[in-house]
């Protein structure tokens, strides 16, 4: 009986389908996340009658095959890149990005990571880092005592050295982005590995070509829409419980046949 | 008095196909472009087996046979994703796509970009456009596909739109002689792809979900069922017939 298979493999499609919502909606606060869709396609089929195959020597052909499907596979679960949403937080260090890029991440094992989450904060040297402690890359370092942070649109921070009058320019935040942002790597903490498949980083300044320009005291949130995510976990939901219906109307089937014997 | 057993026989069969192409249906419920399946059944005169002692003599005995699964090409439901590559056809028409095994058609228009810039699909397959694969520049901005299936971009900095070509979309004649081969795919099947007709237009940031209407398939899931059930019953009682026609006649004191 092939239909408990293909259920089978409807139900183990939507459990799947139901995770990746759950991590959507667990990252709905989370800074920069960017959320994923599970996608499906069909299995192989296995023709019984071949459509096109002849059925006389006059040449009449099968309009149509018959052809029984064995159910669905999961594809993959790519992450919808769009932009979240910037919302103002007032702390000077948080950066949002809008439109295209990356910020550059040096990780400790030396690999080069890239974030969307600008929730920058400094070290106990002054430099420029991650929530998690990891270097920005391009290394910024502030003075002690520096004063009245500024990153401005294209990327250039300054601050207020004490003795001095205006700002000091410290560096110069840069940017990465790639041909197909989709298909970089999450490695968590809102980080993203480089993969043959993303192609390599393209890095230059912000609001240099067609890189997005960048936005103190603001953070990027999460593209998750709430909504979309709910109304999406309800069919999931009811896929799996259809699915697990056909598994049991095709054992009652089985059962049937054996109730024949007596 | 045997042919009532395979007759229902040749039902129950043919209800188990229908049972597995109603499971195939409903696993895909979710997946992108599907459309929905159905069989066909087709009776079967045998030319051996008669009813000699019906009314009209000379009455042959009838089975079921399937003759073949119809897929149901309508529109499936346009559920808006964002993605600015996600693309769906409204009205007749396919993608198409280079495959190793050549040029297949898909209705499922979730795309995304390769690392050399390429349009393609889940698969990695590149999707072809009016003259060869799609390509964009790693400075494109705001991809926009227009209804006929244009593409547009903004490179760089520059205000000016540049065109990058224009996808490509291809109806057929006959659409259910296409052959199936998974993943969202069809072969030509020996036709010739046509132009789309002018109605024909592509949507960007929406997917087509399937066309699977789950609460038919439930209830033709009932209806399988019960019909099983029913013949199981009839082939009961056939069984029953004989062996009380057996001890009756073959009664031995």
């Amino acid at each position: 009986m092939r239909a408990l298979y293909t259920a089978a493999t409807g139900m183990v499609a939507q459990e799947l389908n139901v995770q990746v919502i759950s991590n959507n909606i667990a990252n709905m606060q989370t800074t920069g996340y960017k959320k994923q869709r599970a996608e499906f396609s069909d299995l192989m089929y296995q023709s019984l009658r071949r459509v096109g195959a002849n059925t006389s020597d006059q040449g009449t052909r099968l309009p149509v095959g018959l052809d029984i499907g064995a159910g669905v596979k999961t594809t993959g679960t790519p992450r919808v890149m769009t932009q979240g949403n910037i919302l103002p937080t007032g702390k000077e260090l948080d950066t949002a990005i809008r439109g295209e890029g990356f910020f550059r991440v040096l990780m400790p094992d030396s690999r080069t990571a890239y974030t969307r989450a600008g929730s920058f904060e400094m070290d106990d040297q002054g430099r420029l880092v991650t929530p998690e402690g990891y270097l920005i890359d391009p290394a910024i370092t502030f003075p002690q005592n520096a004063t009245n942070i500024s990153i401005n649109q294209t990327g250039e921070v300054s601050a207020l050295v004490p003795g001095q009058t205006q700002n000091t320019v410290l560096g110069q935040l840069q940017l990465a982005r790639f041909v197909n942002k989709t298909g970089l790597q999450a490695i968590g903490d809102n980080l993203y590995l480089e993969t043959d498949a993303s192609g390599t980083p393209q890095i230059n300044n912000p609001g240099t070509d067609g890189m997005g320009t960048l936005l103190q005291n603001q953070l990027e949130a999460s593209n998750v829409s709430a909504v979309t995510e709910i109304s999406d976990l309800i069919t999931a939901q009811r896929a799996y419980s259809m699915n697990a219906k056909v598994v049991s109307a095709a054992d009652d089937m089985l059962q049937t046949t054996v109730q024949m014997l007596r | 008095m045997q042919n009532a057993l395979y007759v229902g026989l040749s039902r129950q069969i043919a209800l188990h196909r229908e049972m597995d192409v109603i499971a195939n249906n409903l696993a895909n419920m979710d997946t992108n472009g599907f459309k929905s399946d159905g069989v066909t059944f087709e009776e079967y005169l045998s030319t051996k087996a008669r009813i000699n002692n019906a009314a009209p003599g000379d009455q042959r005995v009838s089975f079921v046979r399937e003759s073949g699964s119809i897929t149901d090409f309508s529109q499936g439901t346009l559920q808006q994703s964002g993605g600015a590559l996600d693309l769906a056809i409204r009205g007749d028409g396919f993608f198409v796509v280079d495959t190793p095994q050549g040029e297949r058609y898909t209705r499922n228009g979730s795309f995304t970009l390769n690392e050399k810039g390429e349009l393609v699909n889940q698969q990695g397959y590149r999707v072809r456009g009016q003259n060869g694969p799609l390509q964009f520049d790693q400075q494109d901005n705001s991809i926009t596909f227009a209804r006929e299936g244009t593409i547009t971009a903004i490179n760089g900095n520059q205000n000016q739109v540049i065109e990058r070509g224009k996808i490509r979309m291809v109806r057929f004649d006959n659409q259910n002689a296409l052959v199936r081969e998974g993943n969202g795919l069809y072969s030509a099947g020996g036709q010739t792809p046509q132009n789309v007709k002018e109605t024909t237009s592509v949507t960007q940031g929406t997917l087509e979900k399937s066309n699977v209407n789950p609460i038919i398939e439930m209830s033709r899931m009932m209806e399988v069922m019960r019909a099983y059930q029913s013949l199981s019953n009839m082939m009961t009682k056939a069984d029953d017939l004989r062996k009380t026609a057996i001890e009756k006649l073959a009664e031995t004191s």
